[in-house]
């Protein structure tokens, strides 16, 4: 039933009808999806989502706000693009459905245009995000944190993104100036780049770190190159794909002359760069550049087969990060991982792999639904009562840590490279 | 009739106006199933609890609206599509487990409780639900009930029919009764029976009583590798014929192959003609023996490969392909129409043939994925609606398939319903005193014509909404019965 008359405002970057016609609309997709098992309602599921990008489609129904609300609630967890046995491509279909909302935007246009502001001037310029993260940066580990947490003045909005600053907050990690001089001389197996990304390396400085000892003990030797920045997920996820495309040249263009594996260990950022072939698919002067780096890029967990290991113990808690388990399908790796060392007991809490609610920006604009899905894990939590929770993306990382608070229990939270590293650092301080 | 408004306030006075959907472009969303059929409710409830379903169902009536039940809407018969608009009742809030009882071995259980959701439960008692429909992981228990649904391992453990003690249902008149019990409850009229694969006819589950089988204590799945179709197909009867019943004996066409591996690698054999998916459970001691004798019957008409899943992560991946194959085809078009017949078994071979005939007549692709063990064939015929006439052309092709199970003693449905588009076949195998007397059991209920209608029974007017109707009729012959 297609229609000639489209509705998109914006028709260059519409979902095609490819993609939209991939949907058989068989229904398997309800049960995976985060808001469709909290809601009950096919209007918040991905079969509904998709099919509203078809009534605009084919120029059935304008893009009402209610559309605009059903897609904003969306995560963009992809859970169902894992579980899709047709293979549609809900990631990028819901991008571009976001991409409309920028020129439709029949709701709420004011607070659109103030996050693009933000996602465009803070996040993706190194220096601004910098200078806006240091006062955070004294915050998070300051006796004033603690006053303001008792005061109760933490309401609301400002409630939701103070819970998003982690607890301990090493130095930031930022790419080096200059190129290091023995970047050259290096062979391909054993270096590589460590991808900094924007906020990972100002409140996650000590993940980098903790990566960069974990691969030299690996035997890889990992070099944060000049040039690189924020790789535009965020951007891509709220439809700003022009953005994220200006982000994703400027990667390219700086890692591109570099050897080895690109490595990083934030599963929303690894999903994106390995999709940067797709999101420049259309520009003839970058399309192969961007296949060729996307094929580089690997998670931190995929390429650590020499670790040694060590011991670490307690009870851990894996919780697959969204990006990683269902947009890059890595599920083994990281349980494996820990798997192998010593002590190291893991629990399988029910519903590990379903969205934490932390999306990227979507605790901070969605805070509702954001909350029951952290309130979920703070019950699983609550109920498996790990010593650690271990996660592989700073969002995830940030919900988590309000969700321990919210369990009450003493749960430490970790990056995957964290556990690795101090793993093998006690494993080494028993062997001296 | 009323308006609109009138409706919609009315449902909001029983469910809450948090739990009821006007929107035009919400109610889309409610506009189809797993099927090709398509209609547009005029608002949607959801309620919470029998009691209210009640208030729903009474309130509809009062107002002349008609009704129509919603699990997940996954269904493959057009079962959930409110073909006369009105309110669709989606059962999607009603979703817990209520009670699992290891001892008595049942569960008690909300109708929108997910069918994999309940096996996932009762696994730690070392129990599990046994129908197990390809859609299991968001089908609803609800849904099962009303399409008498089954599934892979039907064949050893029979259908939902044989899984239901007891429900509680708000019937077609909004009254609120449970039909069956606890336990089995041989005397008097079975109306659990009745009211099991009745595809929402009669009235709304609101609980539902399930048995709960043992996990077996052994299983070995194989997967045989043949040239064609006919080879599987003679395959299926020589393995029931050397005297056990396979847990699942499972079909699949090139067409599927290639369309499930391509969806989740699952290590199916690119090359393939056919394969057949045998699954045995019980003893080790038993299954090893019979797991012989399947490979020894399989190598003897023709298999290439007899192969042995090696482990849980093998076996969870065949199953996994054949689960999803079938949504796995729109990887190949971007619409297929599933027919659901069932043939005795000695007659595969021959009704496989005419499948065939049917596609290169029409020149249609047809793919087959089926429980073979069964009969319960699913030819998929693969086109895209976009298509100017594609879809008469399809519903034809299908049609014709549907006559050949029929002609071969078989029937129109093995699992999925007769729902919307395959109810004028009716007639080939019932005469009008049948049908009549199903169309009396409806009233018995309560519902005279507006509670799910245009589904089940050729009778009832007013279900020219649905676009492709009269193509279907025309494709039924000059002696439907419309």
């Amino acid at each position: 039933m297609a229609s000639d008359s489209p509705l998109w405002p914006l028709l260059s970057e519409a979902p095609t009808a490819e993609d939209l016609a991939r949907c058989v609309h068989c229904g398997l997709c309800l049960s995976s999806c985060p808001t469709y098992i909290v809601t009950g309602l096919e209007v918040e599921s991905p079969r509904g989502r998709i099919h509203m990008a078809k009534l605009v489609n084919e120029g059935r129904s304008e893009l009402t706000p209610a559309i605009q609300q059903h897609w904003e609630l969306c995560l963009q967890c992809r859970a169902c693009e894992a579980v899709c046995p047709s293979g549609v491509p809900y990631g990028r279909i819901q991008e571009h459905a976001r991409a409309q909302l920028d020129h439709a935007a029949p709701k709420q246009r004011g607070q659109r245009r103030v996050r693009k502001f933000l996602l465009r001037n803070v996040i993706a310029r190194p220096r601004v995000l910098a200078a806006a993260m240091a006062p955070a940066r004294w915050y998070a580990n300051s006796f004033a944190r603690r006053l303001a947490r008792r005061s109760g003045l933490l309401r609301g909005r400002l409630g939701a993104m103070e819970s998003q600053l982690p607890r301990n907050v090493g130095r930031p990690y930022r790419p080096a100036n200059t190129a290091s001089p023995s970047a050259a001389a290096t062979d391909e197996t054993s270096s590589g780049v460590l991808f900094t990304g924007c906020v990972m390396g100002e409140l996650f400085g000590n993940v980098h770190r903790a990566t960069e000892r974990v691969y030299a003990r690996a035997g890889i030797d990992l070099r944060a190159t000049p040039g690189q920045g924020c790789c535009g997920a965020l951007h891509a996820h709220d439809g700003d794909l022009e953005f994220a495309r200006k982000l994703a040249r400027k990667n390219i263009a700086a890692l591109e002359t570099t050897t080895g594996p690109i490595v990083v260990n934030s599963a929303g950022c690894g999903a994106a760069m390995k999709e940067y072939g797709d999101l420049l698919s259309g520009d003839p002067k970058w399309a192969s550049r961007a296949a060729a780096f996307a094929v580089r890029v690997k998670d931190s967990s995929e390429l650590l087969n020499d670790f040694p290991g060590g011991s670490f113990e307690g009870r851990v808690a894996y919780q697959d990060a969204c990006h990683l388990a269902h947009a890059q399908r890595i599920r083994e790796q990281p349980r494996t991982l820990l798997g192998t060392l010593a002590g190291c007991s893991l629990v399988e809490t029910p519903g590990a792999d379903v969205c934490c609610g932390a999306a990227g920006i979507y605790s901070l604009v969605q805070s509702e639904m954001s909350g029951v899905l952290r309130q979920r894990k703070a019950d699983q939590f609550a109920a498996a009562r790990p010593d650690v929770v271990v996660t592989a993306n700073p969002g995830c990382h940030l919900q988590y840590e309000a969700a321990v608070r919210q369990a009450g229990i003493p749960a430490r939270v970790m990056h995957l490279m964290e556990v690795l590293d101090e793993a093998a650092s006690s494993n080494s301080q028993q062997q001296d | 009739m009323p308006t609109r408004r009138e409706v919609v306030a009315a449902l909001a006075e029983a469910v809450g106006p948090a739990n009821v959907m006007w929107r035009p472009e919400d109610l889309a969303v409610y506009e189809f199933d797993g099927t090709i059929e398509r209609s547009t409710p005029h608002a949607v409830a959801l309620p919470a609890n029998a009691a209210e379903t009640a208030a729903v169902v009474r309130a509809c009536n009062r107002l002349g609206v008609p009704v129509t039940p919603r699990g997940a809407g996954t269904g493959l018969s057009g079962g959930s599509v409110p073909a006369r608009r009105g309110v669709v009742i989606s059962t999607a809030r009603m979703r817990s487990i209520l009670e699992i009882d290891p001892v008595d071995r049942i569960a008690i259980v909300e109708p929108g409780v997910p069918n994999l959701d309940l096996s996932k439960a009762a696994a730690p008692y070392g129990l599990f639900y046994a129908p197990d429909p390809s859609s299991q992981q968001a089908c609803t228990i609800g849904g099962n009930v009303a399409e008498n649904a089954g599934g892979p391992h039907c064949l050893a453990l029979g259908v939902t029919q044989n899984h239901v003690l007891g429900i509680e249902v708000v019937t077609a008149s909004g009254e609120l009764t449970w039909l069956g019990g606890r336990v089995p409850d041989a005397l008097g009229f079975d109306l659990r029976g009745a009211f099991i694969g009745s595809e929402g006819t009669l009235g709304i589950a609101t609980k539902v009583i399930v048995r709960l089988v043992p996990s077996p204590a052994s299983v070995i799945t194989l997967l045989a590798v043949f040239d064609s179709v006919q080879q599987a197909s003679e395959t299926v009867s020589a393995i029931i014929s050397a005297g056990m019943i396979p847990a699942a004996m499972e079909m699949m066409d090139r067409l599927c192959l290639q369309a499930a591996e391509a969806g989740f690698q699952c290590g199916y054999p690119p090359d393939a003609g056919a394969v057949l998916l045998v699954e045995l459970d019980g003893l080790p001691d038993i299954i090893d023996g019979q797991a012989a004798t399947v490979r020894a019957e399989c190598l003897e008409r023709g298999a290439k490969e007899v192969r042995l899943a090696s482990g849980q992560r093998e076996r969870e991946m065949l199953w996994k392909g054949r689960k999803g194959a079938i949504p796995a085809l729109g990887r190949l078009a971007p619409n297929y129409y599933i027919l659901d017949g069932v043939v005795p078994r000695s007659k595969l071979v021959e009704v496989m043939e005419t499948v065939s005939t049917v596609s290169e007549r029409f020149d249609i692709p047809i793919a087959n994925v089926f429980h073979a063990g069964d009969g319960n064939l699913h030819p998929l015929v693969l086109f895209d609606e976009r298509t100017p006439g594609a879809k008469s052309r399809v519903l034809e092709a299908g049609g014709e398939i549907m006559r050949a199970c029929v002609d071969a003693g078989g029937a129109l449905s093995g699992e999925h319903g007769i729902g919307a588009e395959k109810r004028m076949f009716m007639p080939w195998l019932y005469n009008e005193t049948d049908i009549e007397n199903m169309a009396r059991l409806r009233t018995v209920f309560g519902n005279t014509g507006d509670f799910n209608p245009c589904k089940l029974l050729p009778t009832g007017t007013g279900c020219g909404e649905m676009a492709h109707q009269a193509a279907a009729i025309a494709a039924a012959g000059p002696d439907a019965y419309v």
